[in-house]
């Protein structure tokens, strides 16, 4: 299967780890990715600033996926998701706005396709390509692993806007997970948030709430987090230093992206995965798992 | 010559204020065949209707139309009117200058006149091919089915039976008693729900005009008001009746557990039970889902058989149908309570500790799982500390839009229960929105709650969450102290509302009933019909017409056999002549309007005629409600309405398109 | 006058509420009935005081312009729990950004790193700047040593389109 992939920002600036591990991987279970020939903003931090704005460049995305002719695109950044998802909804629902984004959208000589189905790294692992084609693919299953699951806000919430995955009680990566031979739990501070965007003012605040979050999974005892979201990646592995300062706790908790997981799985290099670029302590990490 | 009068209403300033009814009238007055035209302020008024009644023998008005509110309020009173002064009332018209002109022009007044004029002009046009016909008058059965033995049946029948109809109550549990029977204690008195309720389940079925169906289900419903059909499944118990003492021998021996829904799955019973403490009747009946025997068809286990003194059970019962004739039909089949694992964030089903308001009474009760204990089911101690949670899928867009209407003062009447029963041991809080005390002694109920130091958060919290060691925590932000609780229980109450039960789709279709858009069966008219469906000789009690208290659920299970006894105690209806009717020989037998009738109200009959074999469309008046669909649909016109044939309509709407022209002509 | 608050002398504006409504395509906002809910469970109350009840209130009344220059509503971390678990979908979130976007208008008290990202998108199309990362064994990475693909640009036309979008209100 073929579909366009929306980086956003965050992954392109900084979180190469997860790009490497999806470039990786996803071939090898028959998705094809197809750039778009222009980066750009989601429109994330302009909705604060103006709705409408924020929504010309979601819709926008989805006109630069209509220039590759593909009715699929892969967002694997939660927020970027919610963003486009959000736009999309209110330019089908609300035929004034969605006059005046097509008007600026035609001088930019470019179409919005109202089409375009938006996928995240989760649901199109679980539900496109599928738990069965997963499991074939394993050589090395995580066998022995006891991982908790960070699922992130933007993809779950809000109901209503057709999510990724059920609101209360979300299951799809625990099952991906499974799936390549480990074992998942469920914690009480599950679907609590990670802060990130609180970066933009709050900065202490933020690593607080990520921090705390950390912390509490730690005292599970488990091997590792699993996220699946840049900013949530951002805020647990690179910033986990920083946070545990800010409460004053001791972090050791290794995390990764689910698609690095499911790389070694399926058995492709440490290095292509960049796990040498997760800043937690995922050395002991690797450590356990099967070579 | 056909001699009309017309009459135009001020209604108040409710048409008058909009309408300049003066001109109206003066109007009329230019209309063919019309002899008089007057306005009065209220047309309804008994000096209106003798005006109307003094110029019909006056004048020798053969036809009158009054342009007055929706027909839907005065046209009764108005027929009745033009009746007792002679005339035929069915050759009277209701114009509706209120509902059609006034009320939703009241910012055009000269347009609005015209558009009155034009309604007065197609009204004339219309009366003036009206034809003169009569209510038929149809004998009905003096006995009514009772669907649903709670509370609400069980009035219901007794109200009737005392006032010397039969009654039919069947309750497809095997014992009645309903949702009255699993309380602990009513609130806002305290009674034991037992020990008000017991005494009325033995008089029902001791009653000599009451004939008990317990473990039965209406399968089916035919016929019309005043003679409906229905076909009552009696599902087999296993059980002989007559020789059962309710020793519960049989119980003790029976190997096969079995949830116990009485208990709400709190505990478990036998295959092999008497359903409840406080059975009526007293009967043991078999579980087939679960016994040994029913489920593989073989002639194992018979612990039961052997056990049994009596020799009562039989495992040869098959099911029984019976038809019934009855006069009307009384619903009272009650309601469920919401499922709380539907909220996922609450925890219920997830955590031991979260219990729902039913199973506190059941715990509560004496005769209940724990003998009347309160305990926190994960420790099962008594708990330290107790919280209830209201509006748990109640008020709630996600899930149920309305308020549950019992679930404030279920909670404060266990508060209450639980700290009489643990004294200071325990804290109890109870965290609400809004707390709903609103009926006789509730307010007083409340109080009596606070005197006794329980706690009231306002506020709900967004989720709850469990510690290691089954003990719930979460936070909630409290209006008065505008500070956020960090709160711990060990045992939480969820406010769960009631709910439509589930089989009321199948209600729904069975009986014709209709179901407003929460789901529970809807009423003729909320405020001036609430015990009754539309559908002719079916009346409404209890929950299963939206969620209601005991007290409120009695005073409409006593009204709804009101309702009954009014009915049929004529022992004959009239029925309005306003329906279909077939001219024959017109009818080619083609079946759309059969295939189309709502109402069920069209039969095809088999007519010989010249040798030949002929199939006619014929109205069954009882059913018909004119709803005009057959005749919209009938392709050669051979069935319409009476009094809203071609030719009534077409008159109406050539006058509609007519310009009124200056001076009033058309 | 119907309503002052005697606590900062501020008056209810209408106007300021209508346009509110206008742009949260719905009128649920009005269905607040102070359940708490949102606040009970809003992840950035505890650290922030972040009490989104209370906003919901203060627009319903009409008391906006001192919420539009505070600085409790850059305080929200749009975990959506609040949209989500609203029993009467009356949306605090939602609200919030609506709020913000007054701000920006009005040029209340917006935290300076929202403007930066939206000049860098208008600059460069991403809202962030290339960064390097270093690994656990001291090494400095970026793309093109990880032989990531470039980052292509935005075209030619888009700065002057996305500024007009910014300017619609």
């Amino acid at each position: 299967m073929k579909l366009a992939i929306f980086w956003g920002c965050r992954i392109l600036t900084s979180q190469y780890a997860y790009e490497m591990s999806i470039r990786e991987v996803l071939p090898k279970l028959g998705v094809e990715l197809i750039d778009l020939r222009e980066a750009l903003c989601c429109g994330d931090p302009v909705k604060s600033v103006n709705e409408f704005a924020a929504n010309y460049l979601g819709a926008r995305v989805l006109a630069l996926v209509n220039l590759t002719g593909l009715c699929d695109v892969l967002v694997p950044c939660n927020r970027c998701h919610f963003v486009i998802s959000e736009a999309k909804h209110l330019l089908g629902t609300d035929e004034k706005t969605r006059a005046k984004v097509e008007d600026l959208l035609k001088e930019e000589n470019l179409k919005y396709n109202p089409n375009v189905r938006i996928w995240h790294t989760i649901d199109l692992l679980h539900d496109r390509v599928g738990l069965d084609c997963i499991k074939k693919s394993v050589s090395k299953p995580l066998k022995g692993l006891r991982l908790a699951v960070h699922y992130g806000c933007q993809i779950l919430r809000y109901s209503s806007l057709g999510r990724v995955d059920d609101a209360e009680n979300p299951r799809k990566l625990d099952e991906l997970i499974k799936t390549i031979g480990a074992e998942t739990l469920d914690y009480s501070e599950r679907l609590d948030c990670c802060g990130s965007a609180l970066m933009y003012g709050h900065v202490d605040s933020a690593l607080s709430l990520a921090s705390s979050k950390l912390k509490a999974i730690q005292a599970l005892n488990v091997d590792g987090l699993i996220i699946s979201c840049p900013d949530c990646g951002y805020m647990f592995d690179a910033k986990q230093k920083d946070g545990a300062s800010v409460i004053g706790a001791k972090l050791s908790l290794p995390v990764l992206y689910y698609t690095q997981l499911l790389g070694l799985a399926v058995g492709i290099a440490q290095d292509k995965l960049g796990l040498h670029l997760n800043q937690s302590p995922i050395d002991q990490f690797l450590t356990k798992v099967p070579v | 010559m056909t001699r009309i009068g017309v009459y135009v209403c001020h209604c108040g300033l409710n048409i008058a204020g909009t309408v300049d009814v003066e001109k109206v009238a003066e109007y009329a007055k230019s209309l063919p065949n019309v002899v008089v035209a007057k306005h009065y302020t209220y047309m309804c008024s008994d000096p209106g209707q003798r005006m109307i009644q003094d110029d019909i023998k006056t004048r020798k008005l053969d036809r009158v139309v009054i342009a007055t509110c929706s027909p839907r309020m005065h046209e009764e009173t108005f027929r009745k009117a033009v009746g007792e002064a002679g005339l035929n009332p069915y050759l009277s018209e209701i114009v509706n200058l209120r509902e059609h002109v006034s009320w939703p022009h009241t910012h055009e007044p000269e347009k609005a006149t015209e558009k009155a004029k034009a309604l007065v002009r197609m009204g004339v046009a219309r009366v003036r091919l009206s034809e003169p016909l009569k209510k038929r008058k149809v004998s009905v059965e003096k006995n009514v089915l009772v669907v649903g033995g709670g509370i609400a049946g069980i009035q219901a029948s007794l109200d009737l039976a005392n006032a010397g109809f039969k009654v039919w109550l069947v309750e497809k549990a095997p014992s009645i008693g309903g949702r009255m029977a699993q309380l602990d204690k009513t609130f806002p008195t305290l009674d034991c729900s037992a020990c008000i309720l017991t005494p009325k389940m033995v008089d029902v079925a001791k009653h000599p005009n009451v004939t008990l169906l317990t473990n039965s289900e209406v399968v089916g419903v035919k016929g019309f008001v005043g003679n409906f059909e229905a076909s009552i499944l009696k599902k087999p118990r296993y059980v002989d009746e007559s020789r059962c003492v309710g020793c519960e021998l049989c119980t003790e021996v029976c190997p096969v557990k079995v949830p116990n829904r009485f208990n709400e799955k709190l505990d478990q019973t036998r295959a092999i039970s008497i359903y409840s403490p406080h059975a009526v009747p007293k009967i043991a009946a078999v579980n087939s889902g679960y016994c040994l025997r029913l489920k593989t068809r073989k002639d194992v286990c018979g612990k039961c058989l052997e056990a049994c003194e009596a020799k009562a059970i039989d495992f040869s019962q098959k099911p029984e149908t019976i038809q019934i004739r009855v006069g009307g039909i009384i619903l009272a089949v009650g309601s469920e309570v919401f499922d709380a694992s539907k909220m996922y964030e609450a925890g219920y089903g997830r955590f031991p500790n979260v219990i729902l308001n039913m199973e506190f009474e059941r715990i509560s009760d004496a005769s209940g799982p724990t003998q009347g204990k309160i305990l926190s089911p994960k420790t099962g101690q008594p708990p330290k500390n107790m919280v209830f949670i209201q509006c748990i899928g109640s008020r709630d867009k996600r899930f149920h839009e309305y308020c549950c209407r019992v679930g404030c003062m279920v909670s404060l009447k266990q508060a209450i229960l639980a700290r009489e029963k643990l004294g200071e041991d325990v804290n109890i809080y109870v965290c609400f929105n809004d707390l709903r005390s609103f009926g006789k002694g509730y307010e007083e109920f409340y109080r009596r709650a606070r005197d006794m130091g329980i706690n009231f958060v306002a506020g709900i919290p967004s989720d709850i969450r469990m510690a290691a060691d089954g003990s719930l925590y979460f936070d909630v932000f409290e209006r008065g102290t505008n500070k956020l609780l960090e709160m711990h229980a060990d045992l939480v109450v969820l406010a769960n509302g009631l709910v439509p039960s589930e089989d009321i789709k199948k209600i729904n279709e069975l009986f014709h009933a209709s179901r407003s858009a929460d789901g529970f069966l809807l009423e003729a008219h909320p405020k001036l019909r609430p015990l009754e469906c539309s559908t002719a000789g079916i009346f409404l009690a209890g929950t299963c017409q939206g969620p209601k208290d005991v007290p409120d659920t009695v005073a409409q299970a006593s009204g709804a056999a009101a309702k009954a006894m009014d009915l049929l105690s004529s022992g004959e209806i009239e029925l309005e002549p306003l329906k279909a009717i077939v001219e024959k020989d017109l009818c080619s037998g083609c079946r759309v309007c059969e295939s189309l009738c709502p109402f069920l109200a069209i039969e095809m009959k088999n007519e010989k005629e010249d040798d030949a074999e002929k199939i006619r469309a014929e109205v069954i008046e009882a059913m018909c409600q004119g709803c005009g669909l057959c005749s919209a649909a009938c392709p050669t016109g051979a069935i319409k309405i009476q009094q809203y044939g071609n030719k009534q309509v077409l008159a109406q709407v050539d006058a509609a398109l007519t310009e009124t022209d200056a001076k009033g002509g058309n | 006058m119907s309503l002052v608050d005697s606590m900062s002398m501020a008056k209810p504006n209408f106007q300021a509420r209508e346009r509110i409504l206008a742009k949260l395509h719905g009128r649920e906002l009005l269905n607040c009935f102070q359940c708490m809910k949102c606040t009970s469970g809003c992840t950035a109350l505890k650290l922030l005081e972040l009490k989104p009840h209370e906003i919901e209130k203060l627009v319903n009344l009409s008391l906006i312009d001192e919420l539009v220059s505070s600085d409790i509503i850059w305080t929200c971390v749009t975990c959506l729990k609040c949209v989500q678990r609203c029993p009467q979908m009356a949306s605090p979130y939602h609200v919030i950004m609506v709020l913000r976007n007054l701000a920006v208008e009005r040029e209340a008290k917006v935290p300076e790193a929202f403007m930066k990202a939206v000049s860098l998108v208008l600059e460069s199309g991403l809202a962030e700047t290339a960064q390097k990362i270093t690994t656990r064994t001291m090494k400095v990475c970026e793309r093109e040593s990880l032989k990531l693909p470039k980052i292509g640009s935005p075209r030619e036309s888009f700065q002057a389109v996305f500024l007009k979008a910014l300017e619609e209100k």
